[in-house]
Formats: C-alpha cells, sequence, structure tokens
C-alpha cells in the first residue's frame, strides 16, 4: 500500500464517517429558552422532562461574548454578544445540572434541573 | 476576572502547546526539517483571527449549528492526519537521517496550523469581546498573558520531559501520545456533532469525575493529552476506541508497505 492507496482508504473512511454521523433524528423536539443578561442567566433554573432530547436556545442579550459551558452536561458553545446559540442536550437521567457563562464565571451560573414525567405533571 | 481570563486561556492555550511540543519532540528521530515551525505557527494565528473574527456568520451556519460543524471538521481533519503521519514514520525511520521528508513536514505545519486556529479563534473572542470594557480590559489583558505563559510553560515542559533519558530513544512513545491526542480529537468531534443534533446519543454511559474532575487542572491536561472526558456517550467511547485502532492499523500497514517496498528493491 503505497502513500496514495492510503489516501484513498482515508477518503472512503471519512464519507463513511459524514453518511453515518448525518442520521438525522425526526421526531419533534421540545425548545426552551434561556437570556443572558448582565452576565446573569434567566431563568437560572429550567426545569425540563427526564429521558428525552431538548434543544435549548440560548439568547445573549449583552454586547459582550458569552461561552455556555457545562461539565456535567458535557457542553460548550461561545455566543457572540447579542448573538442567539442552539445547544440541544439530553436524553437526561433525573438529577441537576449546573451550568456557567465561562466568560463571566462568578456571575452567570445556572441550572437544568430535571425531572421524571410524573414528578412533572404533579 | 484575572484569574478567570487565566483559566480560560491556559485551557485553550494547553491543547495548541502540546500538540506542538509532541511534534517538535519527535523531529529528533523523524529528523524533519524545522523550518515549517514559525510559517506554521504565524499562519494559526492568522486562521485564529480570520475564524474568531467570522464567527457570526459561521455561527448562523446548519441553523445554528455551524459552529460545532466548523469545529469537529478541524478536529477530524487532525485525527486523519495524525493517522497519515502514524503511517509514514516507519518509513521514514528507516531512512532518516539521510533523507528528510517534506511530507512529514507538511502534515506536522497542518496539524499545527489547525490547532492554533481552533484554540486562538476562542481567545481572540474571549478578548475582543473585552476590547471596549476598560473597566476590566488589563485585567483580562493580564490574566490572559500570565494564561499564555502557563500554558507554554507546561508545552516546554512536556517536551524537554519527552527528550530526556529515557524517553529519546523511543518512537513508539511520541506515536502513541499523537494516538491519544488523536482519539480525543475525534471523540470530541463526536461530542460537538450530538451537540448540534448531527448525531444521536443515547447519554452517559459512566462518571468519573468523583476520581478526576475535569474542571481541576490536571483534568484540563488529560483533556488535551488524552481527551479525557469524566462522562462520554457509548458513541464517543467507541470513536476513541476505533480512533486509537486506526492510528495503530495506519502505523503497522505503513511498516508493511515499507518492507514490501525493501523486499521488491533488493
Amino acid at each position: 500500500m503505497n502513500f496514495r492507496a492510503c489516501l484513498r482508504v482515508l477518503g472512503v473512511s471519512v464519507t463513511v464517517f459524514l453518511l453515518l454521523s448525518s442520521g438525522l433524528s425526526a421526531a419533534a423536539t421540545p425548545e426552551f429558552e434561556i437570556e443572558i443578561r448582565n452576565h446573569l442567566f434567566q431563568p437560572d433554573v429550567l426545569t425540563i422532562p427526564a429521558g428525552i432530547k431538548v434543544k435549548l436556545i440560548i439568547y445573549n442579550r449583552d454586547p459582550t461574548p458569552e461561552e455556555f459551558e457545562s461539565y456535567e452536561l458535557n457542553r460548550e458553545k461561545v455566543i457572540p454578544g447579542g448573538r442567539k446559540a442552539v445547544v440541544f442536550i439530553g436524553p437526561l437521567a433525573p438529577g441537576r445540572y449546573p451550568f456557567f457563562g465561562e466568560f463571566n464565571p462568578q456571575t452567570a451560573l445556572g441550572t437544568i434541573v430535571v425531572e421524571a414525567e410524573s414528578d412533572a405533571t404533579q | 476576572m484575572l484569574l478567570n481570563s487565566v483559566i480560560i486561556v491556559l485551557r485553550e492555550v494547553l491543547e495548541a502547546a502540546l500538540m506542538l511540543s509532541v511534534l517538535l519532540a519527535s523531529e529528533r528521530f523523524l529528523h524533519v526539517t524545522r523550518r515549517w515551525v514559525l510559517p506554521a505557527i504565524l499562519l494559526g494565528l492568522a486562521g485564529a483571527a480570520t475564524y474568531g473574527y467570522f464567527l457570526d456568520p459561521v455561527s448562523e451556519l446548519f441553523d445554528g449549528v455551524g459552529q460545532e460543524v466548523c469545529n469537529a471538521l478541524l478536529q477530524f481533519a487532525t485525527f486523519v492526519l495524525i493517522a497519515l503521519l502514524a503511517f509514514q514514520v516507519p518509513q521514514q525511520l528507516r531512512s532518516a537521517p539521510r533523507r528528510r521528508s517534506n511530507r512529514i513536514a507538511l502534515l506536522m505545519a497542518a496539524m499545527v496550523i489547525m490547532a492554533f486556529t481552533r484554540e486562538g479563534s476562542e481567545i481572540y473572542i474571549y478578548v475582543s469581546g473585552f476590547w471596549n470594557v476598560t473597566d476590566f480590559f488589563s485585567a483580562v489583558a493580564l490574566g490572559s498573558i500570565v494564561g499564555g505563559c502557563i500554558g507554554f510553560s507546561i508545552g516546554v515542559l512536556i517536551y524537554y520531559l519527552l527528550l530526556a533519558r529515557p524517553l529519546r530513544q523511543e518512537p513508539a512513545i511520541s506515536i502513541i501520545l499523537l494516538a491519544l491526542i488523536g482519539a480525543g480529537l475525534a471523540s470530541q468531534a463526536v461530542r460537538l456533532l450530538i451537540q448540534a443534533d448531527w448525531i444521536s446519543s443515547a447519554g452517559a454511559i459512566w462518571d468519573t469525575s468523583f476520581l478526576l474532575s475535569e474542571q481541576s487542572l490536571l483534568g484540563q491536561l488529560a483533556y488535551a493529552l488524552v481527551g479525557y472526558e469524566a462522562s462520554p456517550s457509548a458513541v464517543e467511547a467507541i470513536v476513541y476506541l476505533a480512533s486509537l485502532l486506526f492510528v495503530a492499523l495506519a502505523y503497522f500497514s505503513g511498516k508493511f508497505a515499507n518492507k514490501v517496498n525493501e523486499d521488491t528493491t533488493l
């Protein structure tokens, strides 16, 4: 196998990877919105249902950039000033998942509370 | 604010510095010219500024997940280059130091450019965001410089560690380190695509954050070096292992190809 053959094998594997990764999920995903104002999250506690995927839309109303970050949720994303960001989370087990704004971690703090469906309806 | 900027910049610099250190240390046995280093760093910094400047429109792509897709592409491309490098290494080990390999120098330069672009863009966005906030700017600037210096120092430390007596004779150490960095990048790319909802995931399969927190300095170092992730999903773990295997396969097929070539020329 020469260098060129090796490149060809890589090309095929990249294509397979991209094809596999484009498997889109069709089911409607519930959306939740969070705002950043004066380096604070509003709301700072957000309750979402357990066991399903959820779409978070985070509006950065500050002129400065922020990075939405959570070690517990395994998420991080830079949001330029005055912009919004989309972050998908879940499916998650019931519990509390803290998140923070990495650029202003003293003030920008919040928690995603994941509740089982039966708890949420009570 | 000061400590905060130290940590943010350190995190980003650490990853790029580690990549550069391992590549530079592997030149000890690969005998590649070093002329690529400065241009690659400069191009990487230019790439970082460009990517950071255009982050706004990039973020809007693909229904608001352009950032994830772009970063995942950069990370996956770096992984592919690492596999190509592993394929080239056996041949170069045979012919070095007689022959210098431009191909290896090019691969290394491309890796460094992409690492600096990816990590540097985030620093660019952070620092430029505070450019007009006069109350904070001096703290952010000072913190960034301190963070950058710490990250650079750790890179230098790892470089000399790799050149130290028991390790310097061992090309395998550098290749294993590169394979680990590559597998970490590939699984991080997958994590970004999960975040973008391009790949679906069933959630974390284990949680080792009580053993080693990702927030700690050691956790950050492990993240940069071996792609440590306290609570990975099944897809991430599988991709991590598959990537390690893939780099090993590339290395051994390079070795095999080299042997076949030699047999036919003799």
